[in-house]
């Protein structure tokens, strides 16, 4: 049975769940490889999709369309900022500062792609700027407490983890934020309350990141926390959940696919 | 209880900040406290009876008797309020712009969607627009004389959103605190929250003050050394120690309004 471990956000309590976690994540081989590709090849469709754990949430349901604001922008922006705090740079509110100051030149030199932040950014009026360098110094300074609270090393996620799975024209992505003790356990960041599907989608973020790792090692636990609720929800990384999760990407897969063929 | 009413001319900031070498030890077990006596008084209103959509409550409920009109919550207070919080924004990370108003609705559209309020400010007449803006740079100009330059060193977070549930989901408080200065990674309590109010100072806003320090005692499991608000109608600042007795009565006050509003 998958297990749910759900704490209130305490200084010490992200610590504690990490602790209480496994002492090894399970493996994944390349036969786990294989059968999740064939179910997914299974549901194949006539484009690309990608799944995450904001779909399986969801049930598969269409998202409103993606569209930058600073609340979209705060976490690329704020997770640089602290990338750039652990190469030296003083404060995270410097770090956001360099960090767009960095993507509007590039999007100014032509070396952004249309609709990327850095495009978006170059676009926006100084005072719409300020309140994405707010938003962004807020994310970061979150970030930090957050890992500060964890008692051990730490590293910000420079980008999220992708798996293609394997001629199934699909790709897991799995939302990351914090990396504790090399790969010991992975802990992500959301804003507002975890929904009651909060467990299936840490379980999907487990399975794309057990399969984008080469070396198919589970972390021992994947930790969600939510700092407006002020809760944290984690799931071991045992073959269990790895199941579990997998069964909801496939899951979502067909749903999806079922919308797609009834509006095509 | 404490408090203090400052001059316009002080930063208010540093004002709260107060000494460093006097500040007292972290304290994380209250909260747990606090939530036990909140479920308890919840269940004395429920008599167990589950609600088909939640109770959502927030620092307006607390501070407002169901029979009592408040005129600044009228719309036009409501728009002046959103719009000098863009400006807590703007000023927190160091921008100033030079026409507040233009900024203030510029970075309040980016951030917000549409809805009863944006509404609001596309229907206002030219008169109306120009009454606005100038209500708002009045503020404006009051605000940033006692935010002064924030520090770059100092942790500063804005709009700091709370979503906490209790009785089982049954009832939402919601908050957002336009300040809150510090971090509670530390040994001693650093954190001052600061609400900025465009209307005048008076006993509801101590209300809302404490509904403040409680919501984020619950939700960090932290209590914070102080919390304040700020008028940028007259320039005065009121603030207030965070300590148990002034936690017990936002607890009392929570279930009085909890109890009027439960049958609604």
């Amino acid at each position: 049975m998958s297990t749910l471990a759900v704490r209130r956000l305490t200084p010490t309590s992200l610590a504690d769940v990490i602790d209480d976690g496994p002492d090894v994540g399970s493996t994944i081989t390349d036969a786990h490889r294989h059968a999740l590709a064939a179910r997914f090849r299974a549901v194949a469709i006539d484009r690309h999709r990608r799944l995450d754990a904001w779909s399986v949430e969801r049930a598969g349901r269409e998202s409103p369309p993606f569209r930058w604001s600073p609340a979209t922008a705060r976490r690329l922006i704020g997770n640089a900022a602290l990338g750039r705090v652990a190469d030296g740079v003083r404060t995270p509110r410097l770090g956001v500062e360099l960090e767009i100051a960095d993507l509007r030149a590039r999007a100014e030199t032509g070396r952004t792609r249309p609709g990327s932040l850095g495009s978006w950014l170059a676009d926006r009026h100084p005072a719409e700027l300020a309140v994405v360098h707010a938003a962004a110094a807020d994310w970061a300074t979150t970030i930090a407490e957050i890992g500060a609270g964890l008692g051990t090393s730490w590293r910000v996620a420079r980008a999220d983890a992708y798996y293609d799975v394997e001629r199934a024209r699909t790709t897991l992505r799995a939302r990351r934020d914090l990396i504790v003790a090399t790969d010991a356990a992975v802990v992500r960041v959301r804003g507002g309350h975890p929904s009651s599907s909060a467990g299936a989608g840490l379980r999907a973020d487990l399975v794309a990141a057990t399969f984008a790792s080469a070396d198919g090692r589970a972390p021992r636990r994947y930790v969600g926390v939510w700092p407006d609720a002020g809760l944290v929800v984690a799931v071991d990384g045992s073959m269990e959940n790895l199941r579990a999760g997998a069964r909801d990407l496939v899951r979502t897969a067909v749903v999806q696919r079922r919308q797609w063929l009834r509006a095509a | 209880m404490p408090s203090a009413v400052l001059a316009p001319s002080v930063c208010i900031l540093e004002a709260l900040r107060g000494d460093p070498s006097q500040r007292p030890r972290r304290d994380t077990t209250t909260a747990t406290g606090l939530r036990a006596v909140l479920e308890d008084g919840l269940f004395a209103i429920s008599h167990g009876n589950r609600r088909t959509t939640p109770l959502v409550v927030g620092p307006d409920h607390v501070t407002t008797g169901v029979d009592v009109i408040d005129i600044t919550h009228a719309t036009y207070g409501r728009l002046r309020g959103a719009l000098v919080a863009q400006l807590v924004r703007h000023y927190a990370i160091g921008y100033h712009p030079e026409d507040p108003f233009d900024a203030a609705v510029r970075a309040w559209t980016i951030e917000t969607p549409a809805g009863e309020l944006t509404t609001a400010l596309a229907d206002l007449d030219d008169n109306a627009r120009s009454r606005l803006a100038t209500d708002v740079s009045a503020h404006a100009v009051c605000l940033r004389r006692a935010l002064a330059e924030t520090p770059v060193g100092w942790t500063v977070r804005t709009a700091v959103r709370t979503r906490l549930r209790l009785g089982g989901g049954d009832v939402v408080l919601r908050d957002t605190l336009d300040l809150v200065v510090g971090t509670a990674d530390r040994a001693t309590t650093s954190v001052v929250l600061v609400d900025v109010t465009t209307a005048p100072i008076g006993e509801r806003t101590d209300a809302a003050l404490r509904y403040h320090a409680l919501t984020h005692t619950l939700r960090t499991s932290v209590t914070p050394l102080r919390a304040a608000t700020f008028s940028t109608a007259t320039g005065t600042l009121t603030s207030h120690e965070v300590d148990y007795p002034l936690l017990g009565r936002a607890v009392d006050e929570l279930l009085d309004t909890m109890g009027r509003r439960w049958a609604t």
